[in-house]
């Protein structure tokens, strides 16, 4: 008997297939490498001195000493190993590449869109690029990071991403939105 | 009456004509109407019949405060009811029917009403229909409520949508007028982030009706050019039909717009209106001032209505609201108004003033009455002619309108909704917002600044100071110079005596003068006690109108000032909200989230009839071949758990990581039960208490290196649980050195029971979990055959040999469908929640159905967990309690139904042999109920008085709800296999 396991993307099976994008456009990555980064007690500061974006991952805030790293390079598997091995005992890190989905929205309504069912301001002085705050998306708590003038990332729970896209059908229903899987 | 369209003038599109109905009859108004000035221009001043005495009633204002024309807009399931005709824009093929009249407007049989008016006093139905008490419900308040009330509502699922959207600025600016434009102007140029926010369709305010030039141009002219600015600001926000109506905490105010309510065709992909919460740093209230009525008899014929709407009506409409109309004035508004008219070339009865002595004068050729009052009104659905008095001498004067002003009331409702109460001003006779700090502040009239410069000038400061208050430079304002302008002044006038038939206070309630004399006279004198006794100020218009005058009556009744009476309270909304903007999108299957397992696909697969558990779908069950009960499924997946084997989905569990040097303290405290010497590679049961000593949570605790742990939680409480630590980490304890994180989602988790699973499960693992190398409690990183990583935990909710095998969550669906493989030839099958449940009644093990917040660990028969040589944790204070300790508590058992075929219900209460069925008897209650299909009858988890002293009794299981009663007999809670002889196989 081979044991070969794939895995089962959150949204696999709830994304039609779709003919052009459109002017706004939400993205479903399938292979997101993500992990949370606890920095242990009393030390915060070396923490984030360690876990600088490097072109490797992204780092996202996510509460107080708290943070989301991305990453499209590392595979799932190594990421979580990597980022132990940069931090020692300053942090502790778990792995969350199933635990999470990330969604890109861009578009030129992509704040309008959000502030549809986000509460916190999105303005560019406000929210600039690299900002990272969690929040509420109508019910569903989402790490939200503004990646570009026009784009923000939303990283959910697995187990909601299927309604949180069902949600930004919604917020986007006047705005001309698609939605597909991320080509990469 | 006869109310006509003016030849010329006015803001309206006279090349653009618009059909629409009312009651069915087809007339026709122009762009830039409202329902209100279509229904004027074609002299329907008779608009509906009042609520309690089905008086006919006409337009009064010309704003969002009108008592009287409310309307039904639209027809079928897309209606409006008690839609104010005076801000209902008008749009083609606009339906428009009357309410609260039968069988039609003009004729209307409720109208008897009147005549037993001396019956219908206030209070009325407190008296009248208070025997027997038992009709109140069924027989008087349905009449009563078919009687009286304003539009009816449609019942029909809303075809529309709505949503709601938020929105963050520097300065919101409530109302377009000249303070507001001048406010929003200066922070426009001063880069701050603007909304501008106007109730009606047309922005501008007063400007729109107002005749005093600016600049030497009509006063629009001088609005449009600042909006043009305004619009072409990238960093201001104009929002035209939207209606500010609540202001809440941390300064975040409610706004509703009408994005679809001014016309026929409905775009489905937008909303038909939308619910804006604004979050603004700063406000500035520009809402104006409402001119109150005057309280003499016979004031609500159809054809009276304020100065300011009659003005308004010829100004900003076109429309002359008479062929001859009276005026009625306690100040100088009333003359501008005469002014205004004269210069439309309106007909002018005579202009009335209450005040003896006035510096105005009347315009030429106008008959001035000084020192005069109008006591009675002549005419039936409309206005033929008014009785006035000076000195005692009355004089019929003929007119079809009456224009009356009673001098200005400045709109301070949503500065009053935070708790701050109006603050009387003898000086201006109104009431002024209090001062509610920077957050929010009144400019021009609404700060009691009637004068168009000072307007100008009010607005331009207030703004001016909160733009330096921000930290940034003040732009600069030109105000436009101001024509000739009257003296706002007025003297204030509540009641105008000697009335010879009804004075109304409030339009809408029909409340009249007396009214409130017999409030004051019963001992209801005070405000809030009047509005309740008379009903005054309540419904759609929440008095906005009638209230200062019956506050002002009130105090004269009392001798008192009205800064004494002081007003009913004022609270959100300022009008009315519909349902649906409040939902928003937030309906159907958007009502709430639903969570989906990562072993969702893979159930479905296997033919699941899945089941809502909180957000989540959980399986309930898994239907073969001919299967026609869900009973059959489940008896068959218990049986082949308890023969052979079964595998769960059991994700939906809280899953939390626990790291730090402090880690096995935090939970020590956490949990009842003693963690500290937990050895790695090992899991337990916990039990966590609420401070009070009752049950919170309960679940496993598993050590995954010395300072690493693993707890899970209830699937109900794992959002729960979660906050209670961060609680316990930031609050209680913070000394604690502990870091913890959900990863309930990271994983897909499967309960793999039966006396097979071991067999089965080493046919996927590539570690060895013989008994020896992974014995019961065991928990620890496995490898799965195919190099995939997973937790392994050798625990049982089901009494049998089982483990909990935990892989990535994307990995979930693969490694079930494999192990259902590797559980083929052994029997193996899916199991859902139900035969999960049957499996743990049969094994005694609680649930939430048992641990319901009034149960300690010593009733669930978990007295033992409790770690009393612990210094402290969250209960152990307040579990010692007298009565939580007390003898004749009820403690968990078993029931066994005597019967086969007598099935109980959780719900059920127990009663001894013999007692009379009745709660007073009561000995406990059922929990958990099942039919066991391992002891082949009904069984049941119970909570019964003194319980474990009772095995072997029997007792009546007494349900109520169904009207059934059962005998049973008491034993204890584990069914199968109580010492545990399955579990360390």
């Amino acid at each position: 008997m081979a044991y070969d396991y794939h895995a089962v993307h959150a949204l696999d099976g709830t994304i039609g297939a779709i003919a052009e994008r459109r002017a706004n456009h939400l993205a479903v990555h399938r292979a997101t490498a993500m992990a949370m980064v606890l920095a242990s007690p009393g030390r915060v500061p070396e923490a984030a001195g360690i876990l600088v974006a490097n072109g490797d991952f992204e780092v996202r805030f996510s509460g107080p000493g708290e943070w989301l790293v991305l990453s499209e390079v590392h595979a799932p598997e190594t990421l979580a190993a990597e980022l132990g091995v940069r931090l020692g005992d300053a942090a502790f890190v778990i792995d969350q590449s199933h635990g999470r989905v990330a969604l890109t929205l861009t578009g030129p309504d992509a704040a309008r869109i959000l502030a549809n069912g986000v509460a916190v301001d999105l303005h560019a002085d406000s929210f600039p690029v690299g900002r990272a705050a969690n929040v509420l998306c109508h019910h569903i708590s989402v790490n939200l990071a503004r990646t570009s003038a026009q784009s923000f990332d939303l990283v959910v729970m697995r187990s909601f991403a299927e309604a949180l896209v069902d949600d930004i059908k919604v917020m986007a229903r006047s705005h001309d939105l698609s939605v597909d899987f991320a080509t990469r | 009456m006869t109310a006509y369209r003016l030849p010329a003038g006015g803001l309206i599109d006279r090349s653009h004509t618009l059909a629409f109905s009312f009651d069915g009859k087809s007339l026709s108004g122009h762009a830039g109407d409202t329902l209100a000035s279509a229904l004027l221009a074609n002299d329907r001043l008779l608009v509906g019949r009042s609520f309690k005495y089905h008086r006919p009633r006409g337009i009064v204002t010309a704003g969002p405060s009108e008592p009287n024309a409310l309307v039904t807009v639209g027809s079928g399931v897309r209606r409006d009811p008690n839609t104010k005709a005076t801000v209902a824009e008008l749009y083609d093929g606009l339906v428009a029917t009357s309410q609260n009249r039968w069988p039609s407007l003009a004729f209307d049989i409720g109208a008897v009403n009147g005549l037993m008016a001396r019956f219908l006093s206030a209070g009325f139905y407190y008296k009248t229909f208070m025997w027997p008490a038992a009709f109140w419900e069924k027989v008087y308040e349905p009449l009563i409520r078919r009687a009286a009330g304003l539009g009816r509502t449609d019942l029909s699922p809303d075809p529309d949508s709505y949503e709601k959207s938020w929105a963050h600025c520097d300065l919101l600016v409530v109302g377009s007028g000249p303070a507001g434009l001048a406010a929003a102007l200066v922070a426009a140029r001063s880069g701050l982030r603007v909304i501008l926010a106007e109730q009606d369709f047309a922005l501008g305010g007063t400007l729109l009706s107002e005749t005093t030039r600016l600049d030497g141009e009509a006063p629009y002219i001088f609005a449009r050019r600042v909006l043009d600015e305004l619009q072409n600001s990238p960093n201001v926000t104009l929002l035209p039909r939207t209606t500010v109506f609540g202001w809440y905490d941390d300064n975040v105010f409610g706004a509703l717009e009408r994005v679809q309510k001014h016309g026929a065709a409905v775009d489905a992909v937008k909303p038909v209106e939308r619910l804006w919460r604004i979050v603004a740093k700063h406000a500035i209230l520009a809402s104006g001032a409402e001119e109150r009525p005057l309280v003499f008899g016979g004031n609500d014929r159809p054809g009276v209505m304020t100065a300011s709407a009659a003005a308004t009506y010829a100004n900003r409409f076109g429309v002359a609201a008479g062929k001859a109309v009276a005026i009625f004035t306690n100040g100088a508004s009333g003359y501008r108004t005469a002014r205004d008219l004269a210069a439309q070339g309106i007909g002018i009865a005579a202009l009335i003033d209450s005040r003896p002595d006035a510096a105005e004068a009347a315009p030429a050729g106008v008959r001035l009455i000084r020192g005069g009052s109008i006591i009675d009104t002549r005419g039936g659905a409309g206005l033929r002619g008014i009785v006035a008095d000076r000195g005692g001498f009355e004089d019929l004067i003929a007119c079809d309108a009456v224009a009356m002003s009673g001098g200005w009331s400045p709109v301070i409702h949503l500065a009053c909704q935070r708790g701050g109460r109006p603050v009387w001003s003898d000086a201006l006779q109104a009431f002024l917002a209090p001062d509610v700090g920077a957050g929010l502040v009144p400019a021009g009239a609404a700060a009691g600044q009637y004068r168009l410069s000072a307007c100008f000038e009010d607005g331009a400061r207030k703004a001016a100071d909160i733009v330096e208050a921000l930290g940034r430079q003040a732009a600069g304002f030109q105000a436009p110079v101001v024509g000739e302008e009257p003296d706002p002044s007025f003297t204030a006038l509540w009641h105008v005596p000697g009335a010879k038939s009804k004075a109304f206070v409030d339009f809408q309630n029909d409340v009249h003068l007396g009214d409130l004399g017999l409030a004051v006279r019963e001992g209801f004198g005070h405000v809030e006690h009047a509005k309740r006794y008379t009903t005054g100020g309540m419904a759609t218009d929440q008095g906005k109108l009638g209230n200062i005058n019956a506050i002002g009556i009130l105090a004269a009744m009392r001798g008192v000032s009205p800064a004494e009476v002081g007003t009913t309270t004022f609270r959100p909304f300022y009008t009315p909200v519909s349902f649906g903007a409040l939902a928003g999108t937030s309906v159907g299957g958007h009502a709430m989230p639903v969570r989906r397992s990562p072993l969702h696909g893979w159930a479905a697969r296997n033919g699941a009839t899945f089941i809502e558990a909180g957000l989540w779908y959980r399986s309930s069950w898994f239907a073969k071949g001919e299967e026609k009960t869900w009973r059959e499924s489940v008896d068959r997946e218990v049986r082949s758990v308890r023969e052979n084997a079964g595998l769960c989905d059991v994700s939906t569990l809280g899953k939390i990581e626990v790291f730090g040097p402090d880690a096995a303290e935090f939970l020590n405290r956490l949990y009842c039960n003693p963690l500290l010497k937990l050895p790695v590679g090992k899991a337990r049961y916990g039990l966590m208490l609420r401070e009070d000593g009752m049950v919170f949570d309960d679940g496993t605790v598993s050590r995954l290196g010395e300072a690493h742990f693993l707890i899970t939680t209830t699937t109900a409480m794992a959002g729960g649980v979660l906050s209670h630590m961060e609680f316990a980490a930031q609050v209680l304890w913070p000394q604690l050195r502990v870091r913890f994180l959900s990863v309930s989602d990271q994983w897909a988790q499967m309960s793999i029971a039966g006396p097979k699973a071991r067999v089965i499960l080493q046919s996927i693992v590539e570690d060895d979990i013989s008994h020896a190398a992974f014995p019961f409690l065991a928990a620890r990183e496995v490898r799965l055959k195919g190099n995939l990583k997973g937790r392994l935990f050798r625990i049982s909710f089901s009494g049998e040999l089982a483990y909990e095998l935990a892989v990535p969550a994307g990995y979930g669906e693969a490694v079930a469908d494999a192990l259902m493989r590797a559980g083929l030839p052994h029997g193996m099958c899916a199991y859902g929640v139900e035969a999960l449940n049957v499996l743990r009644i049969e094994k005694g093990h609680v649930t939430h159905a048992e641990l319901d917040g009034r149960v300690t660990p010593d009733d669930a028969g978990l007295g033992h967990m409790m770690g009393t040589g612990k210094a402290d944790f969250i209960g152990k204070r307040l579990s010692n309690r007298f009565g939580l300790t007390a003898a004749d508590r009820a403690q968990l058992v078993g029931l066994k139904a005597l019967e086969a075929d007598q099935e109980m219900r959780a719900g059920a209460h127990l009663l001894k042999d013999g007692a009379k069925p009745s709660t007073i008897n009561d000995q406990g209650w059922v929990s958990s109920a099942c039919f066991s299909p391992t002891l082949r009858m009904p069984i049941a988890l119970a909570f019964l008085k003194s319980g474990r002293e009772r095995y072997g009794e029997k007792i009546v299981v007494w349900d109520r709800l169904r009207g059934v009663e059962t005998m049973a007999e008491v034993c204890h809670p584990v069914f199968v296999d109580p010492d545990n002889s399955k579990l360390t196989a």
